[in-house]
């Protein structure tokens, strides 16, 4: 099970969230398990159609996931996912 | 380089790596700091003492005090003047040996290109997403080298896009990161979620840093690699971007809505007119659309109702009354005017043109 990381924007927000290892066999599927944990999280990162929001983005180790629509990118051999977002400040 | 200047970069002179054929590529080099806030700043002041010969500062902003705090470029003798002007001043007289173009304007679709067409490098310390997807865009088309930070509460970023490969081609940019433009609303900024005051300074010096390494040739560049890091828990990180093959820049057509100034849909009051409804007693409410820490510093006795509360505290606001909406310089009041009049149909208000600002600076004088 991949350790799920994150910049502070999301604790932010959801300041229970902690730095945990989480089931889920694709990105979709452990974001799926989060939501349970931690209610509101998905309409956070996500659009009404599922697909990640413009401002955030996700590495599954040192790579970017391929699919921002249906987030399939596969999580079995990962050991770290780490979603980050756009910041805007100057 | 004359006998003055040969002693003022001898420490470059003696670092190996860079002598005096680094130091000649820096008095080459040609920067456009787009921004010259809390990144802009370090970014302009060690940009500047390093000797870079040409630097270009676009900002259409004034100093103001909120802004001291972090942004080490001015002195509480600037506040009420122009950034540019004062910046330019300031690190001018840091470095006599340099030349300092300035653009008191903001970026738009029509200039960008004219604007960062005599520069080699561009740093971008903007505060808002159009300019970055703009700045972004811009130097994809020109064949800039885009050096970025960016940041937020304790949080930043740095990378250099758009480098150039050995092959020709160029390195990947903003977009292959975040491949469309976000709802500007949908991500707050430092002014509604706070930064924290030493973090510019941390960030913007590894900007410089990456710009003077370019100019210089100097070193690997974070060229094609994104650097995270968390003030709060000390964490760094630098991690690879692909290129995202999805991602076409071919002209800037694409972000012309979302560059837009959008057109004026509500009425707006001067500082002169409303100093005039105050005299006269025009009965009115004003109302404070800031967050309660900016209020305690100064205010104008208006009702205080944060943007962010702005519909659940919406029986606070009268229908049957002219109604003055202001914030710090006039963009969270139009936000909050937009709010109410299109989800709650009022037709009373006005926004107050400049802000506390503008008023504090039209009372001064």
């Amino acid at each position: 099970m991949p350790k799920l990381s994150f910049t502070p924007a999301l604790k932010r927000f959801f300041p229970d969230i902690k730095e945990a290892q989480h089931a889920g066999n694709t990105v979709r599927e452990l974001l799926d398990n989060l939501e349970q944990e931690y209610p509101g999280l998905n309409s956070y990162l996500r659009d009404e159609t599922g697909a990640l929001r413009q401002h955030i983005n996700i590495f599954i180790d040192q790579s970017l996931i391929q699919d921002r629509i249906h987030l399939q990118d596969q999580l079995k051999e990962a050991e770290e996912v780490l979603i980050f977002q756009a910041l805007s400040g100057g | 380089m004359s006998p003055e200047e040969l002693k003022r970069y001898a420490r470059h002179f003696v670092l190996p790596e860079f002598g005096r054929a680094g130091q000649a590529q820096l008095k080459a080099a040609k920067v456009l700091v787009v921004g010259a806030g809390g990144l802009g700043s370090p970014v302009l002041l060690y940009l500047a003492a390093a000797g870079i010969g040409e630097i270009g500062i676009i900002d259409d902003d004034i100093v103001d005090i909120s802004n001291l705090r972090r942004q080490d470029l001015y002195t509480d003798a600037d506040i009420g003047r122009s950034k540019v002007v004062a910046a330019k001043e300031r690190i001018q007289a840091l470095n006599p040996h340099i030349k300092v173009n300035i653009y008191q304007q903001r970026l738009n679709i029509e200039n960008v290109l004219e604007l960062i067409a005599p520069y080699d490098i561009v740093a971008d310390g903007t505060d808002n997403f159009p300019t970055r997807y703009l700045v972004n865009d811009a130097c994809v088309l020109a064949g800039k080298i885009n050096v970025y930070a960016s940041i937020f509460r304790f949080e930043g970023q740095v990378a250099v896009f758009n480098y150039p490969n050995p092959d020709g081609s160029r390195g990947v940019n903003y977009r292959d990161l975040f491949p469309e433009p976000p709802d500007p609303e949908a991500v707050p900024n430092c002014a509604e979620g706070g930064v924290l005051g030493v973090l510019p300074g941390i960030i913007g010096s590894m900007q410089a840093n990456e710009v003077i390494k370019v100019a210089a040739k100097v070193g690997e560049p974070l060229a094609g690699r994104l650097f995270l890091f968390d003030a709060a828990a000390f964490s760094t990180r630098v991690l690879k971007i692909p290129k995202n093959p999805a991602v076409q820049i071919q002209s800037l057509e694409a972000l012309a809505t979302y560059c837009a100034v959008p057109e004026q849909d509500y009425q707006e009051i001067d500082i002169t007119t409303y100093q005039t409804w105050k005299v006269n007693q025009v009965p009115h409410l004003l109302v404070d659309v800031r967050e309660p820490n900016e209020y305690e510093i100064h205010q104008m006795g208006g009702l205080l109702i944060p943007l962010g509360q702005i519909k659940e505290k919406v029986d606070q606001i009268p229908r049957d009354l002219k109604v003055v909406v202001h914030c710090k310089s006039g963009a969270r009041s139009v936000s909050a005017i937009r709010i109410l009049q299109n989800d709650y149909g009022f037709d009373n208000l006005w926004n107050l043109k400049g802000g506390i600002l503008a008023w504090e600076q039209t009372i001064k004088v």
